[in-house]
């Protein structure tokens, strides 16, 4: 897949995060949706698969660990990459055992996230050719 | 998350005599301010990285950086204070202060400076908090890019703040808003009962007062009774939001109307649009705060306003200029079109004109009375502006433009021929499909990449421009405005060229140095560290700098330059904007030299500058204990002897010195120094070529008076003699010199045990202007990032710390710091030109290289 049929969905309820992440991952091609109330990104999961999710733990409403259950039990094929500025060994451990791709305690460079990004969509082809 | 009263509390527990405190006890208080001090400038350079652009951070991150450093600096006045009970005591008001301030920022309450009028000529670019953006923008101007613009005065939130309090609006108004909100009453039944409160309500005596004088200096200054513009400048006014046009502007008043407008355009925050606009947004009510500009009224012959960008066709790269005869106002309003010019904002030439017939105008009658009159005749059909000077008002657009790297909407006047800025504000662009701006990850396909993937970003960004290499030593006024400027190093000497030019590109830099720094103020688009840059671009014209994704293109990257355009400019994001006015209250360093009456603790205004303070002060404390009697049991007290006039006094804690038995009772030698980290930078000290050759041509005998005249051997008292100190044990070393006008401070420990080892050395001062000095801090840079030291320099200050090296390797930096101690006391004399730099450099180097020989 090229970046421009690959679709990421933000999901953080600080706008500032979806505010830098948003254009940045447009400029490489992406297509990119953003949230920051976990009901209505929940809304938009139940209709349509993403590629690639970001996502925070901690915010109001649903939290971002019962999120991204859902959107494993939705579409397991989706690659989840959390950030989060309450960043513990423990939150991490269980972020992965729930399937979850990479990690990135806040702050984080938006090098580092594009990367991830891009090694996640690599991820994606290679499991697809095989 | 501040403990304000158990500090206090604490502080008070331990107030009384120190006098039975060991020297062990107070060692280890002086052990702990050092270990605090690393830490709190270590969190102040990280949080002013972040602000490059390059981090994603959120309110919870700069909270958390806000709390730790609190904590820290609270420590460090506890730790002095168990030292020196007492004596310090403003350092905790200064503290309450600063620490108030900081948390009336976070929770949106701060209005700036508690003075009711800024003057103009002494508005600062940050005083944007206090004044408002319209106010602080105007006044950036003329000091930075020499536009004039009018005199004149701001009158500030905190006299707003205090004129609503005091007549006890504030109250009224929340009660309206909250039944407004209610729907209990329409936006404008609210608007008309608050502006009705305001108009009618007393301004308090002191604030007229204050106006009143103001009015009289400005009078002094122009030398006439001034006849004034008066001018809205909200909170918030020019970030994210466009309140454009929502409130009023009062022309032609004078000084015994000024009151009146001043009511009049307060009361305007509260029209019945702005209400409804404030809502839309989601601006909460209590952000509202209103600054006012009185200005000169300039009583023009055409006047108008220009779009540095086309707004509804961006991509047509074209200018618009509006003007009209006599006095603005007119075409600000709406009530004449006004001739309107299109220009090519490449080659600044007029694609085409609108003539428009100007029936009135607005013209000055008498001394004092504007009044709208009919334009004579044969001027109504007269183009109101020439082809020079649409092209010159272009030019000037494009360069504010450039400054405040957004588009702008200015209000511009002709008098006399001259061109004065009257405001400049960023001017909100149509973007659409049409901008091509989603093509950007092919980019590659369609442009030259000269420079991929290299450097790293001090600020990011898109600069588009002209490339122009300057070489060492290069006149800087060379340098055209709007160019892309590559040179060598980052030097902080390229500071006056920031706010001129389009982006900046540097083969070596720190971005934790002074110049990243000042980018980042201005947001200008810059790369460090890009090997080769001088001879990859040197030959190239126009370029882009995409700073964010580390790229150099050829020629012009039009879809960079309208996704630019398209982003909010993250600098303008409310995150960075907090972060940033947090660190105006932390990071300035104003209490440099400590021999200065003004090296008090209620002249404290930062972090820094009570981290700074507590550090002199505790190593002072650490010195006067010789001579003032302490309890010294449980430590050996020394004067080092030697032929180096050091005159160090050492305190040993223990292992430091070689048996007592084996020494004199007052003196020392270096040989009877058993401390491993002491030793090593003895003998680098001790290295030929160090401190008793000259390396090159020095004015030895100048050096060497201002050495006697510290160090002469009649003085007994400590002041006179220099704070020369070292307080060691068999593995750690705390050097605190005064050489002169230097000042060094070495902290290290050295053991087997790798993880334990660190050096931080800290330099800082000297005789000479301040770019010599600085020249020095770089070569001391160079030096220190050569052996693999972290260095981060502001200014004439340098910091170099360094950590877990093999004892070997770490007795090797050491030995360096000695050579540097040594040869750098005057260097700064010598710095006459950035070659300098190199030539001293080397010599280090090989002196190093001689000893590994």
């Amino acid at each position: 897949m090229s970046e421009k049929d690959i679709s990421i969905l933000i999901l953080d309820d600080e706008p500032i995060v979806a505010k830098r992440l948003k254009p940045a991952l447009e400029k490489k091609g992406y297509k990119v949706e953003s949230f920051t109330r976990s009901t209505d990104a929940m809304e938009r999961v139940r209709k349509q698969k993403f590629d690639i999710v970001i996502t925070d733990l901690k915010m109001e409403g649903i939290s971002g660990m019962e999120f991204l259950e859902e959107v494993k039990r939705l579409w397991p094929d989706t690659e989840i990459i959390v950030i989060t500025g309450f960043a513990t060994m423990e939150t991490a451990k269980e972020s992965f055992k729930k399937g979850v791709f990479d990690f990135l305690a806040k702050p984080f460079k938006l090098g580092e996230i594009v990367e991830i990004v891009r090694k996640a969509v690599e991820h994606k082809n290679k499991q697809q050719h095989s | 998350m501040f403990k304000i009263n158990d500090l206090i509390k604490n502080l008070l527990k331990s107030s009384g005599p120190s006098g039975g405190r060991s020297f062990k006890e107070l060692f280890e208080l002086f052990r702990e301010i050092l270990t605090l001090n690393s830490a709190i400038l270590d969190q102040i350079s990280e949080a002013n990285q972040t602000l490059g652009g390059d981090f994603v951070f959120d309110k919870h991150f700069i909270e958390t950086f806000v709390e730790d450093l609190s904590t820290n600096v609270q420590k460090l006045i506890f730790a002095l204070n168990e030292m020196v009970p007492v004596k310090y005591d403003g350092l905790i008001d200064a503290y309450k202060k600063i620490e108030s301030d900081i948390r009336a920022i976070l929770e949106g309450r701060y209005i700036g400076v508690e003075k009711y009028i800024l003057f103009y000529d002494e508005i600062k670019k940050w005083d944007e908090d206090s004044v408002g953006s319209k106010n602080a923008f105007l006044c950036q101007l003329q000091p930075n890019l020499n536009f004039k613009i009018p005199q004149g005065f701001a009158i500030t939130f905190y006299a707003y703040h205090q004129f609503l309090a005091k007549q006890g609006l504030l109250a009224k108004i929340k009660e309206i808003l909250n039944s407004m909100d209610k729907g209990e009453c329409s936006f404008q039944g609210a608007s008309k009962m608050i502006q009705n409160e305001i108009l009618k309500a007393r301004i308090p005596h002191d604030l007229k007062h204050d106006i009143k004088e103001a009015v009289a200096r400005l009078k002094k200054q122009l030398e006439k009774s001034p006849l004034l513009a008066i001018r809205s400048s909200a909170y918030g006014e020019d970030s994210e939001h466009s309140f454009a046009g929502l409130y009023d502007t009062v022309l032609g008043v004078d000084e015994h109307g000024i009151l009146d407008a001043y009511k009049r355009v307060i009361a305007s925050t509260f029209n019945a649009n702005a209400l409804e606009y404030r809502k839309k947004i989601g601006f909460k009510e209590d952000e509202t705060l209103m600054a006012v500009g009185c200005q000169e009224l300039i009583n023009s012959q055409v006047s108008g306003i220009v779009y540095s960008l086309n707004p509804v066709d961006p991509a047509s790269d074209t200018l618009i200029v509006s003007s009209t005869w006599g006095i603005g106002g007119l075409i600000v309003s709406g009530r004449e079109t006004g001739d309107t010019f299109f220009i090519n904002r490449k080659n600044r030439k007029i694609n085409s004109v609108q003539i428009s017939w100007k029936t009135y105008k607005q013209k000055l009658i008498g001394k004092n009375k504007i009044e709208t009159v009919e334009v004579d005749e044969n001027l109504r059909a007269k183009p109101s502006l020439t082809v020079e000077q649409v092209k010159n008002i272009a030019e000037c657009a494009l360069e504010i433009e450039r400054y405040f790297k957004k588009p702008q909407d200015i209000e511009f006047a002709i008098a006399n021929g001259e061109l004065v800025i009257l405001q400049a504000r960023p001017l909100k662009i149509k973007t659409g499909p049409n901008l091509h701006t989603k093509d950007l990850a092919s980019l590659e396909q369609r442009y030259n990449v000269l420079i991929r993937d290299q450097g790293v970003t001090a600020q990011e960004g898109v600069g588009i421009g002209e490339v122009y290499v300057l070489r060492q030593g290069e006149d800087l006024s060379n340098v055209p405005a709007g160019a892309i400027l590559v040179t060598k190093f980052a030097s902080p000497r390229l500071a006056p060229l920031i706010p001129k030019i389009s982006g900046l590109i540097t083969e070596i830099g720190a971005v934790t140095g002074h110049l990243a720094t000042i980018c980042r103020e201005y947001i200008l688009p810059t790369l460090f560290n890009v090997s080769g840059a001088i001879s990859t671009l040197k030959n190239e014209g126009l370029v882009t700098l995409d700073a964010t994704d580390r790229r150099v293109y050829r020629g012009e990257v039009k879809e960079l330059f309208f996704f630019n355009l398209e982003q909010e400019k993250i600098a303008e994001s409310y995150e960075y904007r907090l972060l940033r006015r947090i660190l105006r209250k932390i990071e300035p360093l104003n209490l440099i030299d400590p021999t200065d009456k003004n090296f008090r603790p209620e002249n404290c205004e930062t972090f820094h500058d009570i981290t700074r303070f507590v550090h002199e002060k505790a190593v002072e404390t650490l010195v006067n204990l010789h001579f003032s009697g302490i309890n010294t049991k449980d430590a050996s007290i020394k004067r080092l002897k030697w032929d180096i006039p050091l005159d160090l006094v050492i305190i040993d804690v223990g292992g430091g010195l070689v048996g007592e038995s084996q020494i004199d009772s007052t003196t020392v030698t270096p040989e009877h120094i058993q401390s491993i980290p002491m030793k090593a930078m003895i003998e680098g000290l001790k290295c030929p070529g160090a401190w008793d050759s000259t390396p090159v041509s020095i004015d030895v005998s100048s050096f060497m008076s201002s050495l006697t005249r510290t160090f002469s051997a009649e003085h007994t008292d400590p002041k006179a003699l220099g704070q020369n100190l070292a307080v060691i044990s068999k593995h750690y070393a705390n050097l605190s010199l005064r050489l002169g006008y230097h000042f060094t401070m070495v902290d290290a420990y050295v053991s087997k045990n790798i993880t334990e080892n660190y050096i931080y050395f800290r330099f800082f001062g000297g005789v000479t202007e301040t770019e010599r000095r600085n020249r020095r801090a770089r070569m001391i840079r160079e030096v220190l990032s050569h052996y693999d030291f972290m260095v981060d320099t502001r200014g004439d200050l340098v910091i170099g710390r360094i950590k877990r090296l093999n004892q070997e390797e770490m007795e090797k930096r050491l030995y360096l710091i000695g050579i540097l101690i040594g040869f750098t006391r005057q260097l700064d004399v010598m710095m006459t030109n950035d070659v300098c730099i190199f030539e001293f450099k080397n010599k280090i180097c090989q002196l190093m290289e001689t000893k590994n020989e």
